[in-house]
């Protein structure tokens, strides 16, 4: 018997522990291999790839693509643009807007029906329709509600006197924004309402009872116990809707086709139509790396704002 | 400090993933550079000599292709605009050349989508589709970034000859012919006959008398609106805009230069505004596109309609017209003093060829056949617009539909395609045309930028590329 056999042998017990958690470590990169080589190939690879045509001027030869470096200057070209700033400044406001109605109105709707037992289930599946449909389709549905000549908005409201003569909802640089963000709400919505809901429900109950007998009344409650237990729910909304907000695409793509004008033309939209309409390729480089910076700087910036606001005590 | 760690990787989670949304969708790949070799398709040097065919001075042929006995399989990329039509083409080929089979792949419904998939698939060195159907404004960009093959070089001289005067032209870039034209198409004004004759008004031949007509008809209650057409921010504006700028006598380029800044754009321009002030025309038409602007008319809404050639068969559908048997057809107004009748885009879809394509000899001998009677009367039956002036000279053709008839009287247009900076081009007029509808600019103010964006647009470098 060799001396590290005997050692082993003295560390018989621990050693088969260690061997059975080594064993499943090794398992484990077994098992995450396969989804690490995904999340390469179509993560990281045409993130670092984007970013390498970014500085590059790239031409379409009969041998394929051509690159040439050419250093910072699509990025000094895309910022130059007039229409880059107009795109940027409306995707900043229009996913700041929606993401705080969406989250406000969220907020309220898990509130009010997460104490209704009986038509809980029945209105969750209600409000997950608008979620599930696909943005396209529910696109396309809103032009119909929202065309000026024989669209149902207008019928309404002209009915209920509201307006004298028919809004062209989507040809008018305001009304196409406010036309836009009320159908991402209306999609997205039941979508921090399920979040929410999720949230409240692992709140404990005896939370609520504590602050009951200090006598607490229900504002108090909500400040002080609701809320900061749901900061994480929160903040994973938040989140997911910013990611999404920020890179806006197939609503104003299939709605107003980024008009009238350029009124709503997003990043994603200007970088879609620079890469495969107009096929610069470097130029639309540089538009998408922007887009992402954008959307990181968003995300860091909301959670920092987050904590702030909602306070660390709660933890 | 954990759960900031925690934070932190759930934010670059996220975020990357979201990049992967932006970048990685349609992302062009650089594997096969190879694809030029075994007998494909080539773009060899151009000729110095050079051969006057249908209209047009083009390099003569540099590797002609004997493709008589050609075989095997092919793939052809369908756009939606044939529809069924398509299997029919198939089939008659495969009966009259057995030898060659053809399989159909049908695109994206949506023309840029259309192109963005041609495009990643093709710059990527993709064999297949052999052949596509792509748009007649792609002919310059496709050719300028090597996204299809140049015909002339494999096809004899005389092959061109066969087509209708001018389409030739709109295919060819610096000297060669990227495409072969497979059906045109063009716009038409349609109108409510039994409005007209109930008022006694004629068929109006200049804009003003449409517009005279059309208020006339609205006041006295015979229809809701006077006169449809395509505003909407997109590729159909600037076919629109282009007709009322032909009929004002301007043109968007001239010698290469951007020329919007005359009084023809101005009058073209303030015309199609003072449509929508004057209330002859729905201001929601700055959000219609085609399928908007002939619903409209067909559910007897309006008296006119600028439409394609296709809408006639349209209006003739009583599952979803209600005009049935109302309308007719004529070809669009000019400006008073500016002839007898305007302008009309010219419109329609090619054969490209792919430059990497294996099949040669098989692909060529497809768009020769797909550009011969037998294939052209078979689109004609199906309502488009022959190429050929075999099909397209014939009388018998105004028996598929009344717009035949009436091509002998049309003037076309053609848009400032020739650059392979077009589609930036042609946003440049419908984005500023578009915000000048909505009236959130000037006339003026509107062709300033436009001028300055296609100017910008056609140096292709700097912020003009965006």
């Amino acid at each position: 018997m060799s001396k590290a056999m005997e050692g082993h042998a003295s560390f018989q017990t621990d050693g088969r522990r260690a061997s059975v958690v080594r064993h499943d470590v090794r398992a484990g990169f077994g098992m995450l291999t396969p989804a690490g080589i995904v999340i390469l190939a179509v993560t990281i690879f045409p993130i670092l790839y984007s970013v390498w045509m970014s500085f590059n001027n790239i031409q379409l030869t009969e041998n394929g693509f051509q690159f040439t470096f050419n250093g910072i200057q699509n990025y000094v070209d895309v910022y130059s643009a007039p229409l880059f700033w107009h795109s940027v400044w409306f995707t900043v406001y229009y996913a700041i807007v929606t993401v705080a109605i969406e989250l406000f109105l969220g907020l309220l709707i898990a509130l009010a029906i997460q104490n209704v037992e009986k038509l809980k289930s029945v209105s969750v599946v209600v409000m997950l329709i608008p979620w599930s449909l696909i943005t396209v389709i529910s696109a396309e549905m809103w032009g119909y509600i929202y065309n000026g000549v024989y669209g149902v908005l207008n019928a309404i409201l002209q009915g209920l006197g509201v307006i004298h003569s028919p809004v062209n909802w989507t040809g008018e640089p305001v009304t196409a924004v406010i036309a836009l963000m009320a159908a991402d709400i209306w999609k997205t919505t039941p979508f921090v309402v399920i979040i929410l809901l999720s949230g409240l429900q692992m709140i404990p109950k005896d939370y609520y009872e504590a602050a009951r007998i200090d006598g607490a009344n229900g504002w108090q409650i909500f400040w002080n116990v609701t809320l900061p237990q749901l900061r994480g729910s929160i903040a994973i909304a938040g989140l997911f809707r910013i990611l999404q907000a920020f890179g806006i695409f197939d609503l104003p793509f299939v709605l107003t086709q980024g008009g009238p004008g350029s009124a709503t033309t997003s990043l994603a939209m200007l970088g879609e139509e620079t890469l495969f309409t107009n096929l610069h390729f470097g130029l639309g480089a540089a538009v998408a790396v922007s887009t992402v910076i954008l959307i990181l700087g968003a995300c860091l910036i909301f959670l920092s704002a987050f904590r702030g606001m909602v306070g660390e005590e709660a933890q | 400090m954990k759960s900031k760690v925690k934070r932190w990787t759930s934010v670059a989670l996220a975020s990357s993933a979201a990049a992967a949304l932006v970048v990685g969708c349609g992302q062009p790949n650089n594997t096969a550079s190879q694809a030029n070799t075994n007998g494909s398709a080539s773009t060899a040097a151009s000729s110095a000599s050079t051969v006057s065919v249908a209209g047009v001075r083009i390099a003569k042929p540099t590797h002609l292709v004997n493709y008589k006995n050609a075989s095997g399989t092919i793939v052809w990329a369908e756009s939606f605009t044939t529809g069924p039509t398509a299997s029919e083409l198939v089939s008659a080929f495969e009966k009259k050349y057995p030898k060659i089979k053809v399989k159909l792949q049908v695109q994206p419904s949506n023309t840029d989508t259309n192109r963005a998939d041609l495009t990643a698939s093709i710059s990527g060195g993709s064999s297949t589709p052999d052949v596509y159907m792509g748009d007649v404004i792609w002919p310059a960009q496709f050719a300028h970034n090597q996204l299809a093959a140049p015909l002339s070089d494999y096809l004899p001289t005389s092959f061109w000859t066969r087509f209708s005067n001018g389409l030739v032209a709109g295919a060819t870039y610096n000297g060669k012919v990227y495409a072969a034209p497979l059906f045109a198409d063009t716009a038409f004004l349609y109108y409510r006959k039994d409005l007209l004759a109930k008022y006694h008004l004629p068929v109006p031949k200049t804009w003003q008398q449409l517009q005279t007509e059309a208020s006339y008809i609205v006041k006295h209650g015979g229809a809701r609106y006077g006169f449809v057409w395509q505003g909407a921010d997109y590729e159909g504006l600037t076919c629109d805009f282009d007709e009322y700028l032909a009929d004002a006598g301007g043109s968007v380029l001239t010698n290469g230069k951007a020329t919007l800044n005359t009084a023809a754009a101005k009058q073209a321009l303030s015309f199609m505004r003072g449509l929508i002030t004057s209330g002859v025309t729905p201001q929601s038409v700055d959000t219609f596109q085609e399928p908007q602007s002939e619903n409209v008319f067909t559910q007897g809404n309006a008296v006119f309609l600028r439409n394609w050639s296709y809408a006639w068969s349209d209006s003739q559908n009583p599952q979803s017209s209600k005009v049935v048997g109302k309308v007719g057809v004529a070809p669009l107004p000019t400006f008073a003093g500016h002839g007898s009748s305007g302008y009309s885009t010219v419109g329609g879809w090619d054969l490209y060829l792919n430059p990497h394509t294996k099949n040669l000899a098989a692909a060529l001998q497809f768009i020769d056949w797909m550009t011969s009677p037998q294939a052209q009367e078979i689109l004609a039956a199906n309502s488009e617009m022959p190429t050929i002036k075999a099909v397209a000279d014939s009388p018998s053709l105004a028996k598929y539909s009344p717009v035949f008839a009436l091509l002998p009287q049309v003037k076309f247009v053609s848009r400032p395609a020739q650059t392979p900076n077009y589609p930036a081009v042609s946003k440049a007029i419908y984005d500023n045309v578009n915000a000048a509808l909505a009236g959130s600019v000037s006339v003026a103010q509107a062709l300033k930028n436009a001028n300055q964006q296609i100017q910008q647009a056609l140096s292709g470098s700097g912020s003009g590329g965006l």
